[in-house]
C-alpha cells in the first residue's frame, strides 16, 4: 500500500514533478495553487457510504458499551437530583438571597452556547461555501441539540415550583393576567425553543437522504438474503447472538419511515437544495439572536458587570467559541477509535478549526479587553469595582480564581494555535479544545456570581458555593449530553453522507475541465 | 510575464515548473485579455473630471457651512472625511478577510478592494488635518481638548487616556498600522502580477492573521477617540463594532457602483460576472442585517436600562429635528436595504446593485450625521441641528467625488484584477448553484 | 404491451392519480400502458456509473422534448437545472410569505397583551413601546419560516410518498450509494418503450429496465 501524502499529492498535483509533502495525511499542503482533498486515500462514493452507514449497522464495539454506560450513569445523577429538587425545593441548592442566579443559570448559558456551533457549522459555513463543514455538520448538529437538551433543564428546573411553567405560554392565567412581554426572560422562552425547533428541523431535513441510504441498504441485504440478526458485545469482548430478531427489518421499517419515501429525484434535490440554503439563511440570524436575547437577561439590567452594550456579539462569539471547542473535544477522540473516521476528517479539517478557535478566542478576548477599558474609561466606580474588587485582584476578589481561570482557558491557551505545528496537532488541539470548555464554563459563572455577590451595600454581601446537588445536577447533564451523542454515534448517520459525496472531485459532471466545478 | 519565483518551499506539492503551466493557461484566457482588465486613463478621464468638479464644488458647498458657525463647517467637512474613511478601513477589512479565510471566488474583485483599502493613507492626511485644526482650535468637536471642561470630575478620572499628546500618539499609531497593510496589500498583489510568485498569496494570508486582529484594536479605538470622545461623558464597550458595522457596510455598497460602473464600460466581461455580483449583493444584504443587530442592540440595552451617563446620547437623539433623523435612519441604513437585497433578482443585476450601493451610501452618510451633527450644538445657544444639511450634502458629496477621483488613478494603474493569483482559475469559474 | 391513451398528461389528471394515490376509494385513473400480463407500466430506467455520463444523457433527453421523466442521483449535481431544463422553485416566496406574516401577527400580538388586553407599567416604558417586541417578534418570524421552508419542499416534491415504484425497483436501490439514473415515464406524451430504450442506451446506460406499477 503506498504511503497517503504520496497519493494524495499525485493525484492532487496531477501534472508536472511532485515533491512529496512531509507532513500529516496530505491535506495539509501550504502550497497556495492545491486545494487540501476533503476526503483522502482515493475513496469512491461506495466507500464513504460503506464507511459511514458501517458506524450504523455493524455491531457496536466494547468501548462504546463501556462510554455508554459510563455517560448514562451520569445521566441518571440528573434523573435523581432533578426529582430530589423539585420534591425539596430550591433550598438544596447553594443559592441565597443575594447570588438568586449561580449554577443553574450558568450551566443553561454554557449549554445554550454549546448548542450554537452546531447550527453555526451548518447554517454559516454552508452560507460561506466552506465545503470542508460536511465532514463536521452532522455531529455539531447533533450536538447542538443535545446541548440545548440539557440548557432548556435548568430555566425549567429553578424557577422552584415546575407545575407554573406553562404561565411562560402567552395565555392569561387564572387571574386573567398575561405574561409580560418586556421581560428579557420571556423571550428566552420564545428563543430557546424556536432555536431548540428549527435545529431539529434543519438536522432531521439534512438526515433524510442519508436515512433513505440505510433503508435501502438493509433493504438490499434482505433481498439478497444477507439480513444481519442483532449482535451484542459481551463484557469478555465475545459476541452475543440473537439469531430470532433480525435488525435488517427493524432498519428498513425504521429508516423507512423516517426518509418518508426519499427517492433522489433531481427535481427534489433541487427543492431540497433551495429549502436548505433557506434554513440556513434564516437559522443564521436565529443564531445570532439566541444568544444575544440570553445576553439580554443581564445586560438590560443595571447591574455593573452586566450592564454593558457590547454583550449580544461577545456572548455570540463566546459561544462559537465554545461550540467548536465541544465539538473538537468529541471528534477528536472519535478520529481514534473509529475506522477510516480520519479519511472524512482529516487534519486539514482540525486545523481549520483549529483557526475558528484562535480568531473566536480573540473576539472574546476583545470583548474582555473592551468591557474592561469601559469600566474603566466610563468613571463609574461601582463598574470598575466590578471588574477589581469582585473579579480581576487575588487581594480583594474571592472569586479571583475563577476570572484567572477564563481569561486563561480563554484567551491565552488558543494562542497557541498561532503556530502552525501545534495547530496541526490533534492531542494539542483536543487539549486546548477541553481548556476552552472549562474555560467557557467559567466565563458565565464569572459574570453571574461576581456580579451578584456583592451588591451596593456590604451589608448585602454573601458568597456562593455550590452544594452537592448542584455539583451532581451538573454532572447529570453532561451525561445526558453524552448519552445522547453516543446513542446518535451508533444509530444515524455521523456524516452528511450525500453532502460529502457533492464535494468530492468524482461529483462534478465536467471532469475534464480542470478548473471546472465549484 | 518574465521570471518565476525560484523560492521553494518543503510544503510545495507542485514544482515551479509545473505552475508554469498553470499560469501559462491563464496568460491565454481570454477574460484576461489585456484591454479587458486595464483601464486607461482616456477611458477614465470623462468620469475622473467629473469626479473631480463635485469634490471641488461639494467642498466649497460644505465650506458655506462655516458662515453659520466654525463648527457647522467643520461639522460638514468631517462628515465627508469620515464617511470615505470608514468606506476604505471596510475596503481593508474585506481584503484582509478574503486572505485569510483563503477565498476562492473574490480572487477576481479583490483588486478593487485593495484600491479602495489603499486611499486609506490619504484619509488619514485628512484626519491629520482635522486633529490639528481640533488641536488649534483648543476643542471643535472634540470638546474636552478646550478649557470647557477642565476641572470636570470625568476629565480628571479619563485624563490619563484623555490629553492631546496620547491622542495624538494613538493617531500616529492607527495610521501607521491602516497605512502599512492597505500598501503593502496592494503592493504584494501587484507584485504577483509582475512575478508570478504563488508564495505572495500564503505572505498575504500571514499577514493578515495578525493584522485583522490590530484592525479590530484600532478601528475600535479609532471610533471611541474620533466618534464617541466628541462627548467625553458617554461611553458604550459596542461603540467599536457599531463603527466596523458602518465600515463593511459602506465599503460594499461603494465597491458595488465600482464593478457595476466598469461593467458598464465593458470591462471586466467574464471576469467579475452576475455570479459575483451576486455573492457580494450577499455580503452586503449580511451586513445590512449586521448593522441593524448591532444598531439596535446598543440602541435597545441604553434605552433599556434607562442610565443617565448613557442615555443621554439617545435621548438628545431623539428629540428635535434629531428625532426625524433617527426615525430616517433606521428606514434607509436598514428596512429599505433589507427589503430591496432579500431577493436574488437585484444582486444579480449591475444597475440594480448599484442603485442599492449608491442608496446605501446615501443611508451611510444619515448615519456620520446622526453621530457627528448633533454634538454641533452641544452647549451653545445658538441651535443649528439640520439647518446647514446642504453643508453636510457638500462636505459628502465633495469627499466622496475627491475620493472616486483619487480612486480612478489606482484603477488606471494596475490591471483591474489580479492576474496571477493561484485561485484565479476557481474564481473565474465560479457559480452559486440553487 | 397495449396502449390505453385517454388525455395523456392533463392536469386534471394529475389531480385525479394524486387523490388516487394518497385517498382510499378514490380510483386511480388507468395506466396509458400496461404490460402483457396486464400490468400497468411506470417507465423506462436506465443505469449510469458516473456524473458525467448521466449528465449528458440528461441533455439528450432534453434535447428531445420528454417532459414526464426524472433523473436520480445520489446527491445532487451541480448545473442539473440545465441539463434537465427546468425552472428555479417558488418555494422562496412561499417561505417569505409566511415569515413575514409570523413576524407581523407576533408583533401584534405582543402590542395587544402588552397595550391593551392587560396594560401595565413595567420598568418605567411605555405600553406600545415597539423596542422590547423586536426578540419575539423576530423569533415568530422564523419559526414558521423554518416550517414552511422543511414542509413547504416535502409538499412541493409530493413527500411523504412510500409506495413509488421506484422503490421496489432492485437495481434502483444503489441510487442512494454511488449509481444514477434516469427514468422517462409512461405517462409523457411522446412516450414510447422501444424508442426511450434505444434513445437512454445510445447516452451510455449501461443498464435500461421497464418498471411497473405493482400498487
Amino acid at each position: 500500500m503506498k504511503d497517503p501524502d504520496q497519493i494524495n499529492t499525485e493525484r492532487l498535483a496531477g501534472m508536472g514533478t511532485v515533491a512529496l509533502a512531509q507532513t500529516g495525511d496530505g491535506t495539509l499542503i501550504e502550497d497556495p495553487a492545491i486545494e487540501a482533498p476533503l476526503v483522502i486515500n482515493d475513496r469512491e462514493f461506495a466507500d464513504v457510504t460503506e464507511t459511514v452507514c458501517g458506524y450504523a449497522e455493524k455491531p457496536a464495539p466494547l468501548w462504546w458499551y463501556a462510554a455508554l454506560t459510563a455517560a448514562s450513569g451520569a445521566a441518571l445523577m440528573a434523573m435523581i437530583f432533578i426529582p430530589y429538587l423539585i420534591i425539596t425545593g430550591v433550598g438544596v441548592w447553594g443559592l441565597n438571597n443575594q447570588v438568586d442566579w449561580a449554577w443553574d443559570i450558568t450551566n443553561f448559558v454554557f449549554w445554550i452556547g454549546i448548542g450554537h456551533a452546531g447550527t453555526l457549522i451548518s447554517a454559516v459555513l454552508c452560507l460561506l461555501k466552506q465545503k470542508w463543514r460536511t465532514a463536521v455538520n452532522r455531529s455539531a448538529e447533533a450536538m447542538t441539540i443535545f446541548a440545548v437538551v440539557c440548557a432548556g433543564i435548568f430555566p425549567g428546573i429553578h424557577i422552584g415550583r415546575v407545575w407554573m411553567a406553562w404561565m411562560l405560554a402567552p395565555l392569561p392565567n387564572y387571574n386573567a393576567i398575561w405574561p409580560n412581554f418586556r421581560s428579557p426572560l420571556l423571550w428566552d422562552v420564545f428563543a430557546v425553543s424556536t432555536y431548540a425547533t428549527v435545529s431539529l428541523l434543519f438536522w432531521y431535513m439534512g438526515m433524510i437522504p442519508d436515512l433513505a441510504t440505510l433503508r435501502d441498504r438493509a433493504q438490499r441485504r434482505i433481498a439478497e438474503g444477507k439480513a444481519m440478526h442483532l449482535r451484542l458485545m459481551l463484557p469478555t469482548g465475545k459476541p452475543l447472538d440473537i439469531k430470532f430478531i433480525n435488525m435488517d427489518k427493524i432498519r428498513a421499517f425504521g429508516y423507512g419511515l423516517f426518509s418518508i419515501g426519499w427517492r433522489f429525484s433531481s427535481r427534489h434535490w433541487h427543492r431540497y437544495e433551495a429549502a436548505y440554503l433557506i434554513l440556513a439563511g434564516i437559522a443564521t440570524p436565529l443564531v445570532l439572536s439566541v444568544h444575544s436575547i440570553v445576553s439580554f437577561d443581564f445586560a438590560t439590567s443595571v447591574l455593573p458587570g452586566w450592564h454593558t452594550t457590547i454583550f449580544p456579539p461577545y456572548f455570540v462569539a463566546g459561544a462559537i467559541f465554545g461550540g467548536f471547542a465541544m465539538v473538537l473535544l468529541l471528534l477528536v477522540p472519535l478520529r481514534v477509535v473509529l475506522p477510516n473516521f480520519s479519511d472524512l476528517l482529516t487534519l486539514r479539517h482540525l486545523e481549520n478549526m483549529a483557526k475558528i478557535l484562535l480568531v473566536t478566542g480573540m473576539m472574546v478576548g476583545f470583548a474582555y479587553a473592551m468591557e474592561f477599558f469601559i469600566a474603566w474609561y466610563g468613571g463609574n466606580e461601582y463598574e470598575w469595582s466590578v471588574f477589581i474588587n469582585n473579579r480581576a485582584n487575588p487581594a480583594e476578589a474571592p472569586y479571583w480564581w475563577s476570572y484567572w481561570i477564563m481569561i486563561s482557558c480563554n484567551v491565552i491557551s488558543p494562542q497557541l494555535f498561532w503556530f502552525r505545528k501545534l495547530r496541526q496537532n490533534p492531542t494539542v488541539i483536543w487539549i486546548v479544545a477541553l481548556a476552552v470548555t472549562i474555560g467557557m464554563w467559567f466565563e458565565r459563572f464569572t459574570i453571574i456570581v461576581t456580579s451578584l455577590h456583592r451588591a451596593w451595600l456590604p451589608g448585602e454581601w454573601h458568597m456562593f458555593w455550590p452544594t452537592w446537588v448542584d455539583i451532581l445536577t451538573f454532572v447529570g447533564s453532561c451525561g445526558i449530553f453524552l448519552t445522547l451523542f453516543m446513542l446518535f454515534t451508533k444509530f444515524l448517520p455521523m456524516f452528511a453522507m450525500a453532502e460529502l459525496k457533492a464535494v468530492m472531485p468524482q461529483a462534478s459532471p465536467h471532469p475534464h475541465d480542470e478548473e471546472g466545478g465549484h | 510575464m518574465s521570471q518565476i519565483s525560484t523560492q521553494s518551499s518543503p510544503d510545495a506539492a507542485m514544482d515551479d515548473h509545473a505552475y508554469q503551466a498553470v499560469l501559462d493557461r491563464l496568460a491565454t484566457e481570454p477574460a484576461l485579455a489585456d484591454d479587458n482588465i486595464t483601464l486607461t486613463s482616456a477611458e477614465a478621464a470623462g468620469v475622473s473630471r467629473l469626479l473631480l468638479g463635485l469634490g471641488v464644488v461639494g467642498l466649497v458647498i460644505a465650506a458655506g457651512g462655516f458662515a453659520l458657525n466654525f463648527r457647522a463647517g467643520f461639522a460638514a467637512m468631517q462628515i465627508g472625511l469620515f464617511a470615505v474613511t470608514a468606506i476604505a478601513l471596510g475596503a481593508l477589512f474585506f481584503v484582509l478577510v478574503f486572505h485569510i479565510t483563503n477565498a476562492g471566488w473574490c480572487a477576481t474583485i479583490r483588486r478593487q478592494f485593495e484600491n479602495v483599502a489603499s486611499l486609506l493613507p490619504l484619509c488619514m492626511i485628512g484626519v491629520a488635518v482635522l486633529l490639528v485644526v481640533e488641536l488649534a482650535t483648543g476643542g471643535t468637536l472634540l470638546r474636552w481638548l478646550g478649557t470647557d471642561y477642565e476641572g470636570h470630575h470625568l476629565m480628571v478620572h479619563k485624563e490619563g487616556y484623555l490629553n492631546p499628546t496620547f491622542l495624538v500618539i494613538r493617531f500616529l499609531v492607527y495610521a501607521g498600522i491602516w497605512t502599512f497593510l492597505a500598501f503593502r496589500m496592494r503592493g504584494w498583489s501587484t507584485e504577483q502580477d509582475q512575478s508570478g510568485d504563488r508564495w505572495l498569496t500564503r505572505r498575504m494570508r500571514f499577514n493578515s492573521g495578525w493584522g485583522i486582529l490590530a484592525f479590530a484594536l484600532t478601528t475600535a479605538f479609532f471610533a471611541f477617540d474620533f466618534l464617541m470622545g466628541m462627548d467625553f461623558r458617554f461611553f458604550s464597550t459596542m461603540w467599536g463594532v457599531y463603527f466596523f458595522a458602518a465600515c463593511a457596510f459602506s465599503s460594499l455598497a461603494f465597491l458595488a457602483i465600482v464593478f457595476a460602473w466598469l461593467m458598464s464600460k465593458g470591462k471586466l466581461q467574464g471576469v467579475v460576472t452576475s455570479e459575483h455580483l451576486h455573492d457580494h449583493g450577499k455580503l452586503m444584504f449580511a451586513f445590512t442585517v449586521f448593522w441593524g443587530y448591532i444598531a439596535f442592540s446598543q440602541y435597545f440595552l441604553i434605552w433599556y436600562s434607562n442610565i443617565p451617563e448613557e442615555t443621554m446620547f439617545y435621548i438628545f437623539r431623539r428629540t428635535g429635528d434629531w428625532a426625524l433623523l433617527s426615525k430616517v435612519l433606521i428606514a434607509v441604513h436598514f428596512l429599505i436595504p433589507f427589503f430591496l437585497l432579500v431577493s436574488r433578482v437585484p444582486k444579480r443585476n449591475p444597475r440594480f446593485i448599484a442603485a442599492i450601493g449608491a442608496f446605501m451610501l446615501f443611508a451611510h452618510a444619515i448615519d456620520m450625521t446622526f453621530i457627528i451633527q448633533p454634538m454641533v450644538d452641544a452647549g451653545e445657544e445658538k441651535v443649528i441641528g439640520l439647518s446647514s444639511w446642504w453643508a453636510i450634502a457638500g462636505g459628502v458629496l465633495g469627499f466622496i467625488g475627491i475620493f472616486g477621483f483619487l480612486l480612478l488613478r489606482k484603477m488606471v494603474a494596475v490591471p483591474l484584477t489580479a492576474t496571477k493569483d493561484p485561485r484565479l482559475p476557481l474564481a473565474l469559474n465560479h457559480k452559486n448553484y440553487v | 404491451m397495449a396502449d390505453t391513451r385517454n388525455k395523456p398528461g392533463s392536469w386534471t389528471r394529475d389531480i385525479a392519480m394524486m387523490m388516487g394515490t394518497y385517498i382510499p376509494g378514490f380510483a386511480k385513473p388507468p395506466a396509458r400502458f400496461v404490460t402483457e400480463d396486464g400490468r400497468a407500466v411506470h417507465g423506462v430506467l436506465a443505469e449510469f456509473k458516473t456524473p458525467a455520463e448521466v449528465y449528458h444523457a440528461a441533455e439528450k433527453v432534453r434535447d428531445k422534448g420528454y417532459k414526464r421523466w426524472d433523473l436520480y442521483s445520489p446527491f445532487p449535481i451541480h448545473g442539473i437545472e440545465g441539463a434537465m431544463g427546468f425552472k428555479r422553485t417558488k418555494l422562496p416566496l412561499l417561505v417569505a410569505a409566511i415569515g413575514f406574516t409570523g413576524a407581523g401577527l407576533g408583533l401584534l400580538l405582543q402590542y395587544w397583551v402588552s397595550a391593551v388586553a392587560y396594560p401595565l407599567v413595567v420598568q418605567g416604558k411605555p405600553y406600545g413601546a415597539w423596542e422590547p417586541f423586536v426578540p419575539i417578534m423576530f423569533e415568530l418570524g422564523v419559526l414558521p419560516s423554518a416550517f414552511a421552508a422543511l414542509f413547504g419542499m416535502l409538499a412541493l416534491n409530493g413527500l411523504p410518498r412510500f409506495h413509488h415504484p421506484l422503490l421496489g425497483q432492485k437495481s434502483f436501490w444503489r441510487v442512494s450509494d454511488d449509481r444514477f439514473f434516469i427514468c422517462i415515464e409512461a405517462e409523457d406524451t411522446k412516450f414510447d418503450a422501444q424508442e426511450v430504450r434505444t434513445l437512454l442506451e445510445s447516452a451510455g446506460s449501461t443498464n435500461v429496465e421497464l418498471v411497473e406499477d405493482d400498487a
